[in-house]
């Protein structure tokens, strides 16, 4: 029996709150930013807020069209709708190049971007496919199948090239991870090609993809920071070099770790938390450690090619190659505890220009240098409730194909949401992504609002799942 | 196998990202502050406003010199898009080629600067503003500027010059120009672009004329244009114009002055006795100070006045050393009697055989010495001076007066500096026993050798700025303040040097017989200076001429008035015009009548000045 016959029965109104709270923010922050005082109405769609009035119309329009359609037909029609972004990626190739990529389809400033809808209808495909599979029967076929649906359009994106969307399709690594999709099967074919070697299972192979995040991320976060000095002014200590930095920021997470965790595990579980917790602290500031010694013992050609990978210069690069990352932070560390006030940004305004792109990739920018701090920590806020929620809806799903389809939405927002901040912040590289639902465009508008309604549209149908 | 626990990993990664994220929002944001440091870098830029220059007020509070509007035409190179140039040359009135010039002249006067590793660069910057067009007029710019804002990187500035309601005193007030490297390098008050007094009272006050600039903090755009007011113009402090400075000058006499001079070459220089303010201090031939107002005019002008061969930007009052004649035997006198050599009614016959004379009366006391201007009298009592008898050696004995001499004439401020308020003084020359050293050798010169000093020929020299001096000692009976120009800065008094009372090394009781001489040469029959009478005033005054080897001999006087409580002590020099009571005596009479009366009633005596053409005589 079909429950609740009401469309806005079982929705997860929490989320649907958040969403439009961090709508409304990212609205405000668009309206601030490209404020035009000769066209002051937020209505004006010769301006960027009257045109991000319209694609949010258009994305809760779409909102809405989700909500009256089955999520029945997202399942049956995944194969043809995997194909049919498949075709835009490889139509926009044919398209000539905007900025250095051939990303648009479409006329003047109303195109969209393929890329944007691959992520769905990867999604899509990918959940399809794993709720088919026999998790306890994997091999090599399989995984390479799952893997395929994932890498195919990462390929006909880099060919644009759109390096930010490639990056963002590895979230669903996560997903395969979540899923138990391990890269064992492979590892192991490998593995077992040596003589005498049978082994059924490897700690690596099944931890891979954990495993290559977690390396890769502290790899990162430790270069980046790694001509970066800090100062404790309120311990006067000042110059200190970024490793006692890291080292002390993996302390304090580990302190909270333990505090949250305690409440969370049982008793008997403590002293195994607190086992895992000193691990995982000694893990990372060793690996942190190394990372930054092997770097300062490379040779200045090779640490130049690294820096420009991770957008890292020298000091006297600010105003150079470094221009952006460095307006960037400097618009978001000189906000303050309060900001500098609402249409107050000296550095990420329209007019002043300072920090590029303030609209768009930059946007936390400008809300940060006008909300200071206490902005900056209510919208990490959201975004944490956001993720952690759907995060919770993916494992309130009776689906495995829900379950799939929720982590890839959570995992892609959260890729767009670490890799935004953290560039903001110094603490990612520079890669040109949109900040989900608050950022200035169309397609992202469109393509996030359609990914987020579709999940919610699931969740409230998931008790009439069958399968 | 169950893979649920596996939410706990992605749960506790996310966490994990945010966690970290907020404590890297709270350290940029909260604890360090080195992006505010560096937002101030890159977005707050300081602007500076010059106020106007303090304005001067005569002594009777009649504007001097004031402030007029102009405008610049600034530009900042790197906001400069795609200039039509032909469209923007016949804006502003110029052909192409001069435009694509003045762009080069001015990276090029800016001037370069070798670094480290000897390479030369450019003190010239694109991101900076610099003037494309200085000093126009209001109507020039309303020309100019309702196009503008099709020229992006161009914009128009309010700037300040000077302005001279009345056409006199440039040689006292100076002027103004653009401030070179060396200044802008010495004093980093200026930027390129700044005025700086070169000349005058605007050179000796500059720091107290230039005020206090303000500093206007502003948001700039990455173009580097300004945006808006940082902080809502919080911090921003005003430019403050200096106070005026009320001047000693009468402008009016000044003015006069200017006309009396008119076709002749040399000075007036009036001073107030009791103060040391000078009253008027013309140098004929003058110019127009509106002539060096702004660059352009400056440009044009100083070429011509430079190369004019009557000199007219030579500072005659302070710089020219003439010979003083005559009126050098006031000093002779009082030092004479200060001595003991000679009392109130030595008398000497009018020998001529040592020194020529005209024809006149035996001088029977120093009154009528100075009043018939008896050279043998002089003689002399100089010779008296020098040879006192305190060495049985007439070349030590020489030696001895000669220097006791000079000590006594450089406590009249003669022969030394004065330390007046405008630059560019000269001493004079009072030649002591060490000139004489050099010139004839130790011990080898005696009075005889050196006598033509006696009746100030030979290498005594003043400045006509010292002989109004002198007569302002005369009038004072003994004491001078240095001359100087400013009564006032603002409310705060004259500089304190111009408290000091300077006394000379004679007796007050001495003065009277002196005086009395000069009385009686203006008033009496038989008196050089008759020219100079005035009626209703006692004008007491002192001509000479001064023997000019190069041609003519130049007409001196001086004189004060009234005779008790004297308000003027006047110079006046009169180059190639002869004897001293034939041009030099009338016009300071003029002079005293204008400034005690306010008017000139002999319109003849006047008139006979005005008419006269003296400087057509090379």
């Amino acid at each position: 029996m079909r429950q609740g016959d009401k469309l806005t029965s079982n929705i997860d109104w929490p989320i649907l709150l958040v969403y439009f709270l961090i709508l409304g923010m990212g609205l405000m922050t668009v309206y601030s930013t490209a404020y035009d005082a000769e066209h002051p109405n937020i209505l004006d769609f010769s301006m960027l807020y009257g045109r991000q009035v319209m694609w949010i119309g258009v994305s809760l329009f779409l909102g809405l069209v989700v909500f009256l359609i089955d999520s029945e037909i997202y399942r049956k029609f995944s194969i043809p709708i995997y194909i049919g972004t498949l075709l835009l990626l490889v139509v926009v190739l044919f398209t000539p190049p905007i900025n250095g990529a051939r990303a648009w389809l479409g006329v003047g400033s109303f195109g969209i971007q393929p890329a944007e809808f691959a992520k769905i209808g990867t999604a899509i495909l990918l959940a399809n496919y794993i709720n088919q599979m026999n998790i306890k029967q994997q091999n090599v076929k399989n995984v390479l199948a799952c893997l395929a649906i994932v890498i195919i359009p990462m390929g006909l994106i880099i060919l644009q090239p759109d390096a930010g969307t490639f990056v963002v399709f590895t979230s669903f690594f996560f997903v395969l991870y979540r899923e138990g999709i391990t890269f064992d099967p492979i590892v192991l074919s490998l593995i077992n090609l040596i003589p005498g070697v049978k082994f059924k299972q490897t700690w690596i192979g099944t931890h891979f993809i954990p495993l290559l995040f977690v390396i890769v991320i502290i790899s990162v976060v430790t270069l980046l920071l790694s001509k970066t000095t800090f100062d404790l002014a309120f311990l006067g200590l000042y110059e200190l070099p970024s490793i006692f930095g890291i080292v002390a920021a993996y302390f304090v997470i580990g302190i909270l770790f333990y505090i949250v965790g305690q409440t969370i595990v049982g008793n008997r579980n403590k002293r195994r938390l607190l086992f895992i917790v000193i691990l995982s602290f000694s893990i990372a500031s060793l690996l942190s450690a190394s990372i930054s010694t092997v770097f300062s013992h490379l040779k200045q050609h090779q640490k130049n090619r690294i820096e420009l990978l991770l957008g890292l210069n020298e000091e006297d690069q600010r105003d150079g190659d470094d221009y952006n990352r460095n307006r960037a932070m400097t618009a978001v560390g000189s906000g303050g505890l309060t900001g500098k006030g609402y249409k107050k940004a000296t550095l990420a305004s329209v007019e002043s220009n300072h920090v590029p792109e303030s609209e768009t990739d930059f946007i936390f920018c400008p809300f940060a240098e006008e909300w200071g701090f206490v902005g900056t920590s209510v919208l990490m806020g959201l975004y944490l409730f956001l993720l952690l929620r759907i995060v919770h809806i993916a494992e309130r799903q009776r689906s495995v194909y829900n379950r799939v389809y929720a982590y890839s939405v959570g995992m892609i927002l959260f890729y767009h949401f670490a890799i935004n901040i953290g560039m903001n912040i110094g603490l990612a590289p520079v890669i040109g992504i949109p900040l989900p639902f608050f950022s200035y465009g169309g397609s992202s508008m469109m393509s996030f609002s359609a990914m987020f309604f579709i999940l919610l549209k699931l969740d409230s149908q998931r008790r009439d799942t069958l399968f | 196998m169950n893979f649920d626990n596996r939410k706990y990993v992605i749960i506790i990664f996310v966490a994990l990202i945010g966690v970290v994220y907020i404590l890297r929002l709270f350290q940029m944001q909260v604890v360090d502050d080195q992006w505010k440091v560096r937002a101030q870098e890159i977005a707050e830029k300081r602007r500076y406003i010059t106020p106007p220059r303090a304005v001067m007020f005569d002594r009777n509070g009649k504007k001097v010199v004031s402030n007029k509007a102009y405008y610049n035409l600034m530009f900042v190179e790197k906001d400069i898009e795609d200039l039509d140039t032909v469209a923007f040359a016949k804006l502003v009135g110029m052909t192409t080629d001069e435009v694509r010039n003045r762009f080069i002249e001015i990276r090029e006067r800016e001037g370069y600067f070798t670094r480290k590793d000897g390479k030369k660069i450019p003190n010239y910057q694109p991101v900076r503003p610099y003037p494309f067009l200085k000093e126009l007029t209001a109507d020039e710019i309303a020309m100019i500027a309702p196009h503008l804002d099709k020229y992006p990187g161009f914009y128009e500035q309010v700037t300040s010059m000077r302005d001279y309601p009345y056409a006199g005193g440039a040689n006292i007030l100076g002027y103004l120009a653009e401030t070179n490297r060396e200044e802008i390098e010495k004093d980093k008050f200026y930027r390129s672009g700044d005025n700086i007094g070169k000349a005058g009272i605007e050179k000796y006050y500059e720091k107290e004329l230039r005020g206090q600039k303000g500093v206007h903090y502003i948001v700039t755009s990455a173009l580097n244009n300004a945006i808006e007011s940082y902080a809502g113009g919080k911090y921003d402090t005003m430019a403050i114009q200096a106070p005026s400075l009320k001047l000693g000058m009468d402008i009016e006499l000044q003015v006069y002055g200017e006309l009396l001079m008119k076709n002749k070459m040399g000075c007036i220089v009036a001073i107030e006795p009791s103060s040391g303010e000078i009253l008027s201090m013309v140098s004929a031939p003058s110019y127009d100070p509106n002539l060096f107002v702004g660059k352009s005019n400056i440009a044009k002008n100083y070429p011509i006045l430079v190369s004019d061969p009557k000199k007219p930007l030579f500072p005659r009052p302070l710089q020219a050393e003439y010979p003083p004649g005559s009126i050098f035997k006031l000093t002779q006198a009082l030092i004479g009697m200060q001595e003991g050599v000679i009392d109130e009614n030595a008398s000497f016959p009018c020998t001529q055989s040592m020194v020529g004379c005209h024809n006149h009366p035996q001088a029977t006391s120093v009154s009528k010495g100075i009043q018939m201007s008896c050279n043998p009298y002089f003689y002399y009592v100089t010779r008296k001076i020098i040879h006192q008898g305190k060495s049985k050696n007439a070349f030590v004995d020489a030696e001895i007066g000669l220097g006791r001499w000079e000590e006594y004439l450089h406590s009249f401020g003669l022969g030394v500096k004065l330390d007046s308020d405008i630059a560019a003084i000269r001493p004079g020359l009072i030649p002591g026993p060490k000139f004489y050293d050099k010139w004839y050798g130790h011990h080898a010169w005696a009075f005889s050798t050196i006598r033509s000093i006696s009746i100030g020929q030979g290498e005594v020299k003043l400045t006509p700025l010292q002989m109004a001096n002198l007569s302002a000692i005369m009038a004072n009976r003994g004491w001078y303040i240095t001359p100087h120009v400013v009564k006032s800065i603002g409310d705060d008094g004259p500089l304190p040097q111009f408290n000091v009372v300077h006394k000379t090394m004679i007796d007050p009781k001495y003065f009277p017989p002196v005086v009395e001489g000069m009385r009686m040469a203006v008033n009496e029959g038989g008196g050089t200076a008759r020219r100079a009478k005035i009626e209703g005033i006692t004008v007491c005054g002192k001509t000479g001429t001064a023997q000019n080897p190069h041609g003519e001999d130049h007409s001196v006087f001086i004189a004060f008035a009234p005779m008790d409580n004297p308000k003027i002590a006047i110079a006046v020099f009169i180059e190639n015009a002869g004897f001293g009571g034939t041009w030099a005596a009338p016009i300071a009479s003029l002079m005293i009548e204008k400034y005690i009366n306010g008017e000139v009633k002999d319109k003849e005596k006047e008139k006979r000045i005005l008419d006269a053409v003296l400087d057509n005589i090379k």
